[in-house]
């Protein structure tokens, strides 16, 4: 069942859909900035495992406002999303880069940096590709 | 003049193809926001970090100037997947109301470049660490931020203005 003020009025969900765009930017930039750290590039200069710190408060948070938007998008008509099997396969990937960001990631930072960063790019492009395919099924 | 461009480049076979494309067209807007995630991460570390709120035990030359190649490649990303989607569908972007106010604001950042690009992003290295940035580097980032946040909103806005009807009639 929606809930109803939810789709009250024509403004919700777009502005829903900003708050998810703009809250996945950070949360996924700040972790991409990592990533691309353990790759190489960008940040040379800085230690992998003491950026990843620095910067996991600004990605907790952005992951907590795309989640909440994200949810309230969901819930403006879950039988549509429930019923599309991209958006489940968008949610199965949200599932596993979540588990490897929170507990092989951190492992694998100094042993096997460019493997992780690789996982986590690629792991973190499909949530976000899944997310626009969803609209166009 | 602007409108018969638009229409002649819609009709092409190229971008045809790619308007009429139920994979192609979702992948393009998919890197598209894929380079967002790059290119506005860039630009969100690098004015929090101008602000004092992210990174502080780093020099925010440092920060900044580090994270300028990969602003670039994420720009590159993000303008090219732009250009093919205002491409294929030209005459409706043409008549967005959304897509002229964006467009207003990709020439505001130009103007933002031009004021301080080298009187606040060339000098960031005069402020040693544990110094305060000069305010006028404190404000460059503010609008900044500003800035791309209503340039995003506006490219979501985008999706939401019903075209003319007949809009796409004959091809």
């Amino acid at each position: 069942m929606a809930l109803d003020f939810l789709n009250e009025s024509p403004l919700v969900f777009p502005v829903l859909e900003c708050f998810h765009i703009a809250g996945f930017i950070v949360a996924v930039g700040t972790i991409a900035i990592v990533d691309f750290r353990l790759l190489g590039f960008g940040l040379l200069r800085q230690d992998p495992e003491e950026l990843a710190r620095d910067l996991a408060p600004w990605t907790i948070v952005a992951l907590g406002v795309t989640f909440m938007a994200g949810m309230g998008l969901y819930m403006s008509d879950p039988d549509m999303y429930y019923l599309n099997y991209i958006f489940l396969w968008k949610m199965a990937a949200l599932l596993a880069a979540l588990l490897f960001h929170y507990t092989l990631r951190g492992r694998m930072l100094r042993s096997s940096g460019s493997l992780a960063a690789i996982i986590s790019i690629a792991l973190w492009s499909f949530v976000i590709g899944g997310g626009i395919f969803t609209a166009f099924v | 003049m602007l409108l018969s461009f638009a229409l002649w480049l819609q009709a092409t076979y190229f971008f045809t193809e790619l308007r009429l494309s139920t994979t192609v067209y979702p992948a393009i807007l998919s890197l598209h926001l894929i380079g967002m995630g790059l290119f506005g991460s860039m630009i969100v570390v690098t004015d929090l970090r101008i602000l004092g709120l992210a990174l502080k035990k780093y020099p925010v030359a440092d920060i900044a100037l580090q994270l300028r190649g990969l602003k670039r490649v994420g720009f590159v990303l993000v303008i090219t997947c732009g250009l093919l989607m205002l491409g294929s569908k030209a005459e409706e972007y043409y008549l967005n109301i959304f897509f002229r106010a964006k467009v207003s604001l990709l020439l505001l950042v130009g103007v933002h470049a031009l004021v301080f690009h080298s009187s606040v992003y060339n000098r960031l290295g005069e402020t040693k660490l544990g110094e305060q940035v000069p305010a006028r580097a404190k404000l460059a980032a503010v609008l900044s931020l500003i800035l791309w946040l209503s340039i995003m909103i506006c490219g979501r806005g985008i999706g939401y203005i019903e075209p003319p009807l007949n809009i796409h009639a004959g091809v």
